[in-house]
């Protein structure tokens, strides 16, 4: 081929290629090398990885912690060995797996406990708070996502206005819709969701101002530790999040639909399946490449989140809506610990990334593709 | 997926048959929805509704202003400043979108049809970076932009327009949407442009151009609401007025009208009208791009 070509082809990308590279590619690079300098605004000296160190606090912990990951790990594996396996030995493959179940999740508390309580940063404390808020955002938008698509895709009348209706939050700057929702989550008793709570009998919450575990709140009972679960203020955002993200999700599942095959119902419904039926054996399956797939982007969305949750912040609620992007953005905003943040920010990416590949392993084996 | 397909959004003609017989059960789906629709359309009517009552109203359990008070939108034009952030937000929109959309045809046109060495490579680099928390990047970003790095013509970048949008002038999104358009442009139609003397560039401005249309404007949407609404990296290289674009402004104003939430809302629902507008004239293209979204078209593998 002719070097002209080459070149050619060279010119194109050029300006996208040194753009995206300088500014997307070349700061992963870039970011680890600051994490290893004492860096504050100004580059100090060579700490090697001792702003790590810092972060993680204890590395006994972090391989307690690892090991307590590997028992769940194992845990799985005899579990789901012990469905494949219709010896009278399941019995005891199963009482194996949940000795190890017990055992991972004591070792991988304890282990943890050893971290949170030897570093000095808020980095820890905000990694369960980040997967929180993943963990009650995503099912929910692609559950009430699901629900609401497939009524949609029956014979309904005014279908076009409702979805565009369902889109809109989606299309709203997210900025913008936060600072209506801080007033909206209002804690005074004149609030939208307060004097609406007020209607059915329940007393005003403080919402974005309460950061005390949901958990604690309806039942009463004080648990510590990693099984606290998220704050009142954390679930409020969330109940944010989901509105912001469900018309998404929706138009997404909408299109998926409309390419199940209209002859798959047709043969189940002369074999006598009801509605239930046709959803359950082949809606779901069908449309499971899609379902994955907004599970993982959904995933590695609110991993990194941070714009629907900066400005919702409020002193109140104590750190508890802190995630992870919002500690490194403090880190190295506020403090102008630049070293500090980029190592936060480096074990962030790389904790995504483990938990991205785990979800592909673990959800793309379910994935049924035609 | 395969061929015989079902297109709920192209009209009645072809709408799929109702699951759903019972009356009962109809009304119930009715409701359903429009008790969704109505979540999703409650926090506009709030934000309208609370920037046109008095601050009394505001703090009162009230739905619906007395009087609508249609000058605290003009106090949050003129004495909140948002006249100059509305102009910051529209120079930025307006380079970022035309940096996308150039630097995006002409990298899309050379990943579909040229051959050059690396090039699958570098497309998958490309693609690897959508992967990237704007949390890892934004830290040696700051500092590129500062001209710490590497020296910028004039020193440093914040509070500049180039600050603000130089980062964000190529997609890998947007190139990766157009290229799965370019590729199935017949080879035909070049063959038929190089007879008549045409080379690649005025291939692609006269005859691919004119065709893609709907990603080009896809992708245009995309870098508007992505620059319109951003807010992380302006926060970052903004310090002062001269160049603070509307989302952070709405967030300064957050802090400095404290108590008076009808100012608040006005503001809120000033950055966000010029988005609904434009979803509302666009709204076809938008469905048409969450169909492009979707994971057979967007998964690399």
């Amino acid at each position: 081929m002719a070097l002209r070509e080459h070149l050619r082809g060279y010119l194109f990308v050029a300006p996208a290629v040194f753009v995206i590279f300088l500014f997307g590619l070349f700061p992963i690079l870039y970011a680890f090398y600051m994490s290893l300098y004492a860096w504050r605004v100004q580059q100090g000296g060579f700490v090697g990885f001792s702003n790590y160190a810092n972060l993680i606090g204890s590395w006994g912990g972090l391989l307690t912690f690892v090991a307590g990951i590997g028992l769940l790990v194992l845990a799985y594996k005899v579990w789901s060995g012990a469905f494949r396996a219709v010896t009278d030995r399941g019995l005891v493959v199963r009482l194996a797996a949940a000795v190890f179940l017990i055992g991972g999740g004591l070792t991988l508390s304890l282990g943890w406990g050893r971290m949170i309580e030897a570093s000095g940063s808020s980095f820890l404390p905000s990694l369960p708070i980040t997967l929180y808020y993943a963990l009650g955002t995503v099912p929910v938008q692609i559950g009430l996502g699901l629900v609401l698509a497939s009524l949609l895709f029956q014979k309904i009348r005014g279908r076009t206005l409702f979805r565009i209706v369902l889109f809109l939050p989606y299309v709203t700057p997210v900025v913008a819709g936060a600072v209506v929702f801080r007033t909206i989550f209002s804690p005074d008793d004149t609030g939208l969701v307060n004097s609406f709570l007020s209607y059915v009998g329940i007393g005003p919450q403080g919402w974005l101002f309460e950061s005390r575990p949901v958990a604690q709140l309806l039942f009463g009972v004080e648990v510590g530790g990693l099984l606290a679960g998220p704050s009142l203020a954390l679930v409020s955002i969330m109940i944010f999040g989901v509105w912001a993200y469900l018309g998404f999700n929706v138009v997404i599942l909408l299109a998926g639909l409309s390419s199940v095959p209209n002859h798959l119902y047709e043969a189940a419904e002369i074999d006598g399946a009801n509605g239930w039926h046709m959803f359950r054996h082949i809606t779901l399956p069908m449309l499971s490449p899609v379902t994955y797939y907004l599970a993982l982007i959904g995933f590695i969305g609110t991993m990194r989140a941070f714009e629907h949750i900066y400005p919702m912040r409020v002193a109140s609620a104590q750190g508890s809506v802190d995630v992870a992007s919002i500690v490194i953005f403090d880190t190295f905003y506020r403090s102008n610990q630049f070293g500090e943040a980029a190592a936060q920010a480096v074990l962030l990416f790389g904790i995504v990334a483990a938990l991205t590949y785990v979800q592909t392993k673990v959800l793309g084996r379910k994935v049924f593709y035609e | 997926m395969s061929s015989p397909s079902r297109t709920p959004d192209t009209g009645s003609a072809k709408a799929p048959r109702s699951r759903f017989r019972p009356t009962l059960l109809r009304s119930a789906v009715y409701a359903f929805l429009a008790l969704a629709a109505l979540v999703s359309t409650i926090p506009f009517f709030w934000m309208l509704s609370t920037s046109l009552m008095t601050l009394g109203e505001s703090i009162g359990r009230q739905w619906l202003p007395e009087r609508p008070q249609f000058g605290n939108y003009v106090e949050a034009w003129t004495a909140a400043n948002f006249a100059r952030y509305f102009l910051n937000t529209v120079l930025m929109t307006a380079t970022i979108v035309t940096g996308v959309v150039v630097t995006s045809v002409l990298a899309a046109y050379a990943f579909a049809r040229l051959h050059f060495f690396g090039r699958d490579v570098i497309f998958a680099l490309l693609l690897s970076t959508l992967m990237v928390p704007e949390t890892i990047t934004m830290i040696p970003n700051f500092l590129v932009i500062r001209g710490d790095i590497i020296p910028l013509p004039g020193g440093s970048w914040l509070n500049s327009l180039q600050g603000l949008s130089f980062p964000f002038l190529a997609s890998a999104f947007s190139i990766f949407l157009l290229r799965q358009f370019f590729i199935k442009i017949p080879w035909e139609l070049w063959d038929a442009a190089r007879i008549d003397g045409a080379g690649h560039l005025r291939f692609l401005l006269q005859i691919v151009l004119p065709m893609s249309k709907a990603p080009l404007l896809v992708a245009a949407m995309f870098a508007f609401i992505g620059s319109w609404n951003a807010f992380l990296w302006p926060l970052l290289v903004t310090t002062g007025h001269e160049w603070r674009p509307l989302m952070v402004g709405l967030w300064s104003l957050v802090d400095e009208a404290g108590a008076r939430t009808q100012l608040i809302m006005a503001g809120a629902a000033i950055a966000i009208l010029p988005t609904i507008i434009l979803y509302f004239i666009t709204q076809k293209q938008f469905t048409e791009g969450g169909r492009l979204l979707r994971p057979e078209a967007v998964n690399p593998t």
